[in-house]
């Protein structure tokens, strides 16, 4: 059926080049590359079914916000406990957390240039599930401030305040660990 | 080390993060070049990033990758006509979603209502504090600059045909520095912008149809400092990063105007 081979050469073209990215987010989301492989490819069934809705324009957006989707269901399925952290995004937004008394992060560049990986690693997997979800989307798969406010439905703002807190989480975490 | 102020961290990660416009941009850059506390956290940041971009994505072994490849070849998609399907029930993968969100819901629990529920009534406070904050990150977080408020009113009252009144408080520390028009809602509405210090206060007024009257009432709306209150014809609010007593008291004395 030509619809079909239609809808595969699409699959080809925007999803296929960006399993990579896939992977890498639904591993930071997850915290295993293993899981890892197990939702990027659910999530590429979901995509298939799905491909008919794509508008055609930001594939790697797209496709990241179903390994989004699907890494939540996932998680719900297999790790009950840990699904509680997305519930509690928004509380983590305000100021409870001490925003505004956030100190400069502590140690110098040279050191965080000089950090180990597994430290880096390590400091990422620590830090609480909006602000690492964040931290990924942009530094990793390098999405825009409005592709992940697009993606999450929420404010450029706090697209901004997760992504500053995230890096000075993992600066503070590598400053602690740091001889 | 000196403290830097929350919006210049957020501006120090906005320009790392090459999201800032041309002119905002060099203006930061500037102030970078200049001061010595700004210059290192910019340094850390950088740094920071390329730690992290550095750790790369996953290799994408040649067996998944025709694992996947191969899933266009055995499943069917789901054409655009019967998208509709998607959202029935009886689809197993919406009652796999549909049984996490209420898991999630459940587990969460009534923590995640007091949090989420109040934000769904505030969308008023949110784009005051959205629109403080692109303020901010424009080149100039103000349309008409003057300290005379005889100056930025009559420029409200002809952009608009109204305009709030125009508290001159420059006596008591707080001095206007000029005015924008924001649309909040759908609605063009004045923004008066006043200074404490380095801090900017926008204060957005949306006119009354009855002379109703509210006490100041503070809260935090994205990181941001929020005093409302009504009076005058006019309901209020203050937008800043300035502390919640400072912002009070400009609260206090632009009432008593």
């Amino acid at each position: 059926m030509p619809g079909n081979e239609q809808a595969a050469e699409l699959f080809r073209q925007i999803v296929v080049p960006h399993l990579a990215d896939a992977l890498a987010l639904a591993r930071w989301l997850t915290g295993s590359l293993h899981d890892a492989e197990d939702v990027v490819q659910e999530a590429s069934i979901r995509a298939f079914t799905a491909i008919n809705s794509y508008e055609g324009r930001g594939p790697r957006a797209w496709l990241l916000s179903i390994v989004r989707n699907t890494c939540f269901t996932w998680l719900a399925k297999n790790r009950p406990h840990e699904i509680v952290l997305v519930g509690s995004a928004a509380e983590m937004d305000g100021t409870e957390l001490g925003l505004h008394e956030d100190p400069a992060l502590d140690p110098e560049a040279d050191m965080i240039r000089r950090a180990d990986t597994a430290a880096v690693e390590a400091a990422i997997a620590a830090l609480p599930q909006p602000y690492r979800e964040v931290l990924v989307l942009h530094d990793i798969n390098g999405l825009s401030y409005k592709e992940i406010a697009a993606m999450l439905s929420i404010p450029i703002g706090t697209v901004m305040s997760r992504l500053s807190r995230a890096r000075r989480l993992i600066a503070a975490q590598i400053g602690r660990e740091a001889p | 080390m000196t403290q830097l102020s929350p919006s210049d961290l957020l501006l120090l990660h906005a320009l790392a993060d090459q999201e800032l416009d041309a002119a905002a941009a060099l203006a930061l850059e500037a102030r970078v070049a200049a001061e010595p506390a700004l210059a290192a956290e910019y340094a850390r940041i950088l740094a920071l990033k390329a730690r992290t971009k550095a750790l790369g994505k996953p290799a994408v072994s040649p067996d998944f990758a025709a694992r996947i490849a191969a899933l266009a070849q055995d499943a069917e998609p789901r054409p655009a006509a019967r998208r509709a399907r998607i959202f029935s029930f009886d689809h197993p993968s919406w009652r796999a979603l549909a049984a996490s969100v209420v898991l999630t819901a459940f587990l969460a629990g009534g923590g995640t209502y007091l949090f989420t529920a109040p934000q769904s009534e505030a969308s008023i406070e949110d784009a005051v504090a959205d629109g403080h904050h692109r303020a901010l990150l424009a080149a100039s977080p103000i349309d008409v600059q003057s300290s005379d408020r005889h100056t930025v009113k009559p420029w409200l009252d002809q952009k608009l045909g109204l305009s709030p009144p125009t508290a001159d408080l420059a006596a008591q520390g707080f001095p206007l520095v000029g005015g924008r028009v924001e649309v909040i809602a759908g609605n063009p509405l004045p923004v008066l912008v006043y200074r404490r210090r380095q801090h900017l206060i926008s204060v957005v007024a949306k006119p009354l149809p009855n002379g109703s009257v509210e006490a100041p009432a503070s809260r935090t709306v994205d990181g941001y400092n929020m005093v409302s209150w009504a009076g005058g014809g006019f309901h209020y609010w203050a937008v800043s990063d300035l502390d919640p007593v400072e912002l009070s008291n400009f609260v206090d004395n632009f009432r008593k105007q």
